[in-house]
Parts: C-alpha cells; structure tokens; sequence
C-alpha cells in the first residue's frame, strides 16, 4: 500500500528545506527561497536517481497551456529511510507541489526547482527533500 | 591460512551474515531511535569490535565547532584568503569527486577491521583502505598526491588510530570549504567508547595552511539494523551549472 509508505509532515521537510544544507550542494546556491511555488500538475517522469530523485510535472493553465516543471528531492537513500519506496510516487498521478525555484533557469527545457512538499490527489502527504534529516528529531 | 585469506573470510562472514540477522528489518527503520547503551562489544583477542554502520563523526557544515571551546581556526592568511573566494561550484560535493576525512556526510558509514586492514566504506560515496600491517608510508617520488592519501593504522590501547598522508590539495574539510595543502598530515583516533557510541578525534597537522596542529572532536552514533544504501553521485547530477555565488 502506497498509503502505508509515506509518513513524514510535510512541517519537517518545509522548516529543514527553508534553513538547510542539502547533503549535496547548498539551497542557497542553487535556488532562491524568495522564489516560492505552489502548483498542481500530472506527473510525467520520475528518476530514482543520485545525486538527487527528481519528478517531473506538467502543469496546465485556463488556457490549456503547459508548463513542464523538473523538482529536485533527496537523494534515493533518503527517500528510502523516510517511508519511500520507488513505486511511490507514479507517472499520471495528480499531484500539489510547492518548492522554491532555481535561481537559473536551464536554457531549454523544464523549469527547476527544488521541492519542499508534495501532496498525492488522494491527500497523502510525501517526504520531498532535506538531508539533514538522518539526525535524530 | 594466511591472514589475508583469515581476513577475507572474516569479511565474508560478516557480509553473508548481515542480511540473514536483519532480514525483517525494514531499511531505515530505525534510524531516529536512540543509539543503544551497553557495554563496548570485544573480539576474542580483546581488542573493542568497531564493526558496525556508524552515522555523524564530525560536524558536516563546519568543522571549526568542534574545536576546543575558545579556538579557532590557526589557518594563514593567505589561506583564508583563497578560502573566502571558493564558489559554490567549486566545492567537490557538487562535482561527486571525493570526501575523506577529516569531511563527514549526513549519510552513514560502515566500518570493518581485519588483521591486515581497515575499510571504512562511506554511503556517500566512498570507501578507503588503511594498512594495517605495520608498512610505513612510503616517501619521496613513491609517495603520490592522492584524493585519499596513504592510510597506516595501529591500535592504542582501545582506539583505532590512522595516520594519513600523499593528500592531495583539491578536497575540502566541510561544507564552509576549510581548505588544506597537500602537506597535509592527518591523525584519525576512533574509541568506540560504549555500544552505541564511536568518538572521533582528529588532529590536522598542515604547516603550510595552517600555523599549528589542531585538533576537532565529534562522535557518530550506532545505527543498529542499517544497511548502506547504493549512492551513484554521477548518474543523475544536474546541479553543478546551476550552483551560484559564494559558499555559504
């Protein structure tokens, strides 16, 4: 059961996300916390990959436009210990993602940006990111 | 049989035993408890057994909170002053290139002990090898500039201590990017001082970095029940042309 996997409050992730030193570069050189988002999307691709896991969202405006959108998380072995499982989070599925946006944008293709919470459409709330979170809380 | 041969069946042993020990342990399942108490496990021959999966050793941010209370950092000038124009980009981390020690991750480690070596082996994204047969380091035009350095490492009394040298100068000490030379001199003293608890002493000796030997002081905690978990740094690495400014 997917339901039974994910447990952590999207509150830890936000709070060690906002102030926090990834494991594997630092959030204040690669994204910009005054840079906030918040949107909802139908997942495209997942990579359960190092150094980071990434999802992959197309996000559709009023207007049928669509933004792609690449969001960093941790890294698989975080994920792992936070109640992952690679079959989690799955392509098609509607997800609300908030996270803050990188501070360079890529010459072509998805916008980045790094997620702090990511809400399933049937309400479950995942672990995104931080890797400061193998010290005990 | 020869030690070597004792020592890789040793490690065969411990490698086919781990899962058939933990095999209705959930990964991580544990990983927030409080590390056990109890008395320092021992080896038939008396010595503490080290092995284990160990999480912390020394400050990953800042290696300079585990100074004594009152010190700071004895690094020159000219140092600090290469230090203060790191980028982020510049940090190894970013790049999936190497994190000896004195560097520690957030991620945990394993340490195994045999009578010929010592193999600490870094969930991210490493391991090391230190000799433990009473080799010297070699000097002169055989002993090259290494990201890992040559590692010889002895007993004193109840702590594992490694002594390393053949740095080379391209890794940093933490995340602030503490730099160092690669005269670097690097004395690791490892006590697992109860079931639980592995303290960890490391004495940096850089004449030409820094203006005396110093000394940090941290301690990992036991992570009972844990495997390492595979980290591939390079497979996926997008954030490197991304990463801005100063460091942090």
């Amino acid at each position: 059961m997917k339901a039974t996997a994910i447990m952590v409050m999207t509150g830890i992730a936000l709070v060690a996300c906002a102030g926090a030193a990834l494991a594997h570069h630092s959030f204040a050189a690669q994204y910009d916390a005054t840079k906030h988002v918040e949107l909802k999307g139908v997942v495209t691709k997942i990579e359960w990959t190092n150094p980071h896991a990434r999802f992959y969202v197309d996000e559709k405006n009023d207007k049928g436009e669509v933004t792609a959108w690449n969001f960093e998380m941790a890294s698989p072995n975080v994920l792992l210990r936070n109640g992952w499982k690679r079959t989690s989070l799955e392509i098609g599925e509607q997800v609300t993602v908030t996270g803050y946006l990188a501070r360079t944008g890529p010459p072509a293709g998805p916008k980045m940006a790094i997620a702090e919470s990511l809400t399933a459409s049937d309400g479950r709330k995942m672990f995104a990111s931080s890797a400061t979170d193998l010290s005990p809380r | 049989m020869t030690s070597r041969a004792a020592a890789f069946a040793l490690i065969a042993v411990l490698v086919a035993a781990a899962p058939l020990l933990h095999a209705q342990t959930r990964l991580g399942g544990n990983i927030r408890a409080n590390p056990p108490s109890g008395p320092v496990p021992r080896l038939p021959d008396g010595k503490p057994d080290m092995t284990g999966v160990w999480l912390g050793g020394l400050p990953v941010g800042d290696i300079s909170t585990a100074l004594p209370k009152g010190e700071t950092m004895p690094i020159r000038p000219e140092w600090k002053k290469k230090m203060d124009g790191f980028q982020a980009n510049d940090d190894p981390q970013a790049h999936c290139l190497p994190l000896p020690p004195p560097r520690f991750t957030p991620y945990p480690w394993r340490i195994v002990v045999t009578p010929t070596h010592t193999f600490f082996l870094y969930e991210m994204y490493d391991y090391r090898q230190v000799f433990m047969d009473g080799r010297k380091h070699p000097t002169g035009d055989d002993l090259d500039p290494t990201w890992k350095g040559h590692s010889i490492g002895r007993w004193d009394g109840d702590t594992l201590v490694i002594d390393t040298v053949g740095y080379n100068d391209k890794t940093w000490f933490d995340n602030k990017g503490w730099p160092h030379s690669d005269k670097i001199h690097l004395i690791e003293r490892y006590t697992r001082t109860d079931l639980g608890t592995m303290k960890v002493e490391m004495t940096i000796d850089d004449p030409v970095a820094y203006t005396r030997p110093f000394t940090v002081t941290g301690a990992a905690r036991l992570m009972p029940n844990e495997e390492l978990v595979e980290y591939i740094c390079n497979e996926n690495n997008q954030d490197a042309p991304y990463l801005q400014g100063a460091k942090p």
